[in-house]
């Protein structure tokens, strides 16, 4: 077959890739972001490094030195997700690594609950739900881990929900934002419905929507839409609610790309 | 019992071609696939609010269908392939999937009778087993998905096809978590055994009706990666991951030629420049003529093979240049056109390796689906090819192997993560046991454990 010389092949491509790549290495960045208190770290650590057990012992080892459960959950565990989620949107470390230490700091805060009657306080909640019609569900699960990562509770729907089921876990949840995801064209007309329906009952919530077939003129076309590209938006939309951006044409805004 | 592939269709690899395969294909109006020419194959989706109803459908797909075969009349296009994908609606409701197909084929036949235009018409099934919480693989909604293919193809189309789901409930939950056995379980096992049972039942449809039984692709979980990966700056997946599920997905793939299908291989399978060689089948590709429907690294590259070209899918709606699917069933068009006219003046291998050096060294992806190394990949396949975890398994090590080489070369660079994951998924695949038995039993039980929604029946297990 015909072939290449080496010399030529800059040309033809650019592996733009590598010649961007960071020159520290991922644990590298992720030690110089741990907090250095000496029970915190390895709590810091075990998730960075997606490694539930480690996480558990850390954590029976911090409140055997007397820190309180509760307080571990924001000043541990969600400290170590957000070296995590740090590194994440710097590109240093892939997506795989986070949902491996959200599992871990979900493991976390579930042990942290076992060893005390506190409720923790979450930042906000988050209703997410794949379209009816629509069981493709990877982009949801992603969302929702990224969420939970991100200190959210999440109610999650899961897949092919119907309309009206939707409507009612708004209603009920009163959520800061809905999230709504779809691979095809035909599903994702649901969610104009879910909007249309959501207003009929006076609610306003921003609802952001993405996947496969979905695309920014779509999401722009229904009241509440707020279109998010890459499910790392979800958490950043729901960042921006929290820090007082409600206004849907603000969001659209800030988020919508194209 | 169905016959494994224990040996290569193609002597070499240098006798891969577009346009030509070992074993060509009739279908529909006077077409033959692999036979010599390339076709385009074009592929839409109805706008959203169509899905309302059974007529609003119906109509959608006769404006498709109209469009796009008065644009090839008006370029003059000798063939065409309209290839219908699914909307839930068809597939849930096997008749309204009958109502399209009968209507796309009456115009079809129309523009044959009329212009002697060579056509045919596929029909994708959606995989509608399952329900909201479970893949329900064998359950109740198995007779359904049966009934739309026959349906189908007693009222007009000529080749069935599905994209299959089986296994994508450990493997959505494995490539998120860089589990590489899971990876090897979801795909080349337990897709494996579930593409065998479907594909038996969907090629006796195809006997009884006197249609193609075409073949599978697993977008469900390769192109899951493969979208997922995304592209050179994509934080998501590592692409070295990406094509490793690849090329253990051509083992997965190639068992619906096992089973009784005889090709064109679905468009959105990059793993077919893997599985043509090994069954010889006719494949559909889709490269730079997708961009529509999803990017890719290897928009050149991935047509070296191709018997029908494609466009993925568009949404139905209107461009400054006509329909959508008129301007892309166009772009399609003069592909064709270029390749047919390479087939003619023997300049064929030469446009092919042009095609393939433009991409070859863009990804890992591309490298490993060239056609000399997707050659190899078919070659680890077939040495086992009796066994359907340890063909999956060989496909796998050998991505890694070519990637490694590719590195060394100097020509293939890949970053320091892509290094990194390549490493840990050749060292987890050489650390796994060579007995299907045990790595069926280990899986099963942590699967089990830690994936809710894994539900061992499925697979008859």
């Amino acid at each position: 077959m015909l072939d290449l010389k080496l010399e030529d092949i800059d040309g033809i491509l650019v592996r733009y890739n590598v010649g961007l790549e960071k020159e520290m290495t991922p644990d590298e960045a992720a030690e110089e972001l741990y907090p250095k208190d000496e029970l915190i770290y390895p709590v810091a650590k075990a998730i960075y490094e997606g490694e539930e057990d480690d996480v558990v012992d850390a954590l029976k080892a911090a409140i055997d030195a007397g820190k309180k459960p509760i307080d571990l959950i924001d000043d541990a565990l969600m400290v170590g997700m957000g070296v995590v989620t740090q590194l994440y949107d710097d590109g240093i470390i892939f997506l795989p690594n986070v949902m491996m230490s959200a599992d871990a700091m979900l493991a976390g805060i579930e042990f942290c609950k076992t060893q005390t009657t506190e409720v923790p306080e979450p930042k906000g909640k988050v209703v997410c739900h794949v379209a009816e019609g629509d069981v493709h569900d990877i982009g949801k699960n992603i969302v929702v881990a990224l969420l939970r990562a991100n200190g959210y509770d999440v109610v999650d729907l899961g897949r092919d929900v119907p309309v009206d089921e939707v409507i009612t876990a708004v209603t009920n949840e009163k959520p800061i934002m809905l999230t709504g995801t779809a691979l095809m064209t035909t599903t994702m007309y649901a969610f104009k419905e879910v909007n249309d329906k959501l207003l009929e009952k006076g609610i306003k919530v921003p609802f952001a929507c993405g996947g496969g077939a979905v695309n920014q003129d779509f999401v722009s076309q229904y009241e509440l839409g707020v279109y998010g590209e890459e499910a790392a938006d979800a958490p950043k939309i729901a960042d921006a609610i929290i820090a007082g951006t409600v206004d849907i044409p603000a969001l659209r805004e800030e988020f919508h790309k194209h | 019992m169905v016959k494994k592939y224990t040996s290569m269709a193609y002597a070499s690899a240098d006798e891969l071609l577009f346009g030509q395969s070992k074993f060509p294909v009739k279908a529909g109006l006077g077409l033959e696939i692999g036979a010599g020419y390339t076709t385009p194959e074009v592929n839409y989706a109805p706008r959203p609010h169509a899905g309302k109803s059974k007529d609003k459908l119906v109509k959608e797909y006769e404006r498709i269908t109209t469009d796009t075969m008065e644009r090839m009349i008006q370029i003059g296009a000798p063939s065409v392939v309209l290839e219908t994908e699914h909307v839930e609606q068809m597939s849930n409701n096997p008749e309204w999937g009958a109502a399209v197909a009968h209507a796309q084929k009456t115009i079809m036949e129309e523009f044959h009778d009329e212009y002697g235009i060579k056509c045919a018409l596929r029909h994708t099934i959606g995989d509608i087993r399952q329900d909201r919480e479970y893949l329900q693989l064998r359950g109740d909604q198995y007779s359904t998905f049966m009934e739309a293919f026959e349906l189908c193809a007693q009222n007009g189309a000529d080749m069935l096809s599905v994209e299959s789901m089986g296994g994508k409930e450990i493997f959505d939950y494995a490539i998120l978590r860089n589990d590489t056995a899971g990876i090897l379980f979801g795909i080349g096992v337990l897709g494996s055994m579930d593409m065998e049972m479907i594909w038996k039942d969907i090629s006796d449809i195809a006997k009884k009706t006197g249609t193609v039984s075409a073949g599978d692709t697993d977008c469900a979980q390769a192109n899951t990666a493969m979208f997922i990966a995304g592209g050179l700056l994509d934080k998501n997946l590592a692409h070295t991951t990406a094509i490793v599920a690849r090329a253990i997905s051509a083992a997965r793939s190639l068992c619906a030629y096992e089973a009784g299908a005889v090709g064109p291989g679905k468009d959105c399978g990059y793993e077919n420049s893997i599985v043509k060689p090994i069954a010889g089948v006719p494949i559909s590709q889709e490269g730079k003529t997708s961009t529509c429907a999803h990017s890719d690294l290897m928009g050149n590259l991935i047509m070296q093979c191709c018997d029908l070209w494609s466009n993925e899918s568009v949404e139905y709606h209107g461009e400054f240049g006509g329909t959508t699917v008129q301007c892309w069933s166009e772009s399609l068009a003069y592909d064709c056109s270029m390749m047919n006219v390479a087939l003619k003046t023997g300049k064929a291998k030469d446009l092919r390796d042009v095609l393939v050096l433009s991409d070859k060294f863009r990804d890992p992806q591309g490298y490993v689906l060239a056609y000399d190394n997707a050659y190899r990949i078919g070659q680890a396949i077939t040495k086992d090819g009796e066994n359907n975890y340890l063909r999956a398994k060989n496909a796998a090590i050998e991505c890694c192997n070519i990637v490694e080489e590719g590195v060394n070369s100097g020509k293939l660079r890949l970053t320091r993560f892509e290094t990194n994951a390549l490493a840990k998924v050749k060292a987890d695949l050489e650390a796994l046991t060579d007995d299907a038995d045990q790595f069926m039993s280990d899986n099963l039980a942590k699967f089990k454990q830690e994936v809710p929604v894994f539900r061992p029946e499925n697979y008859g297990l």
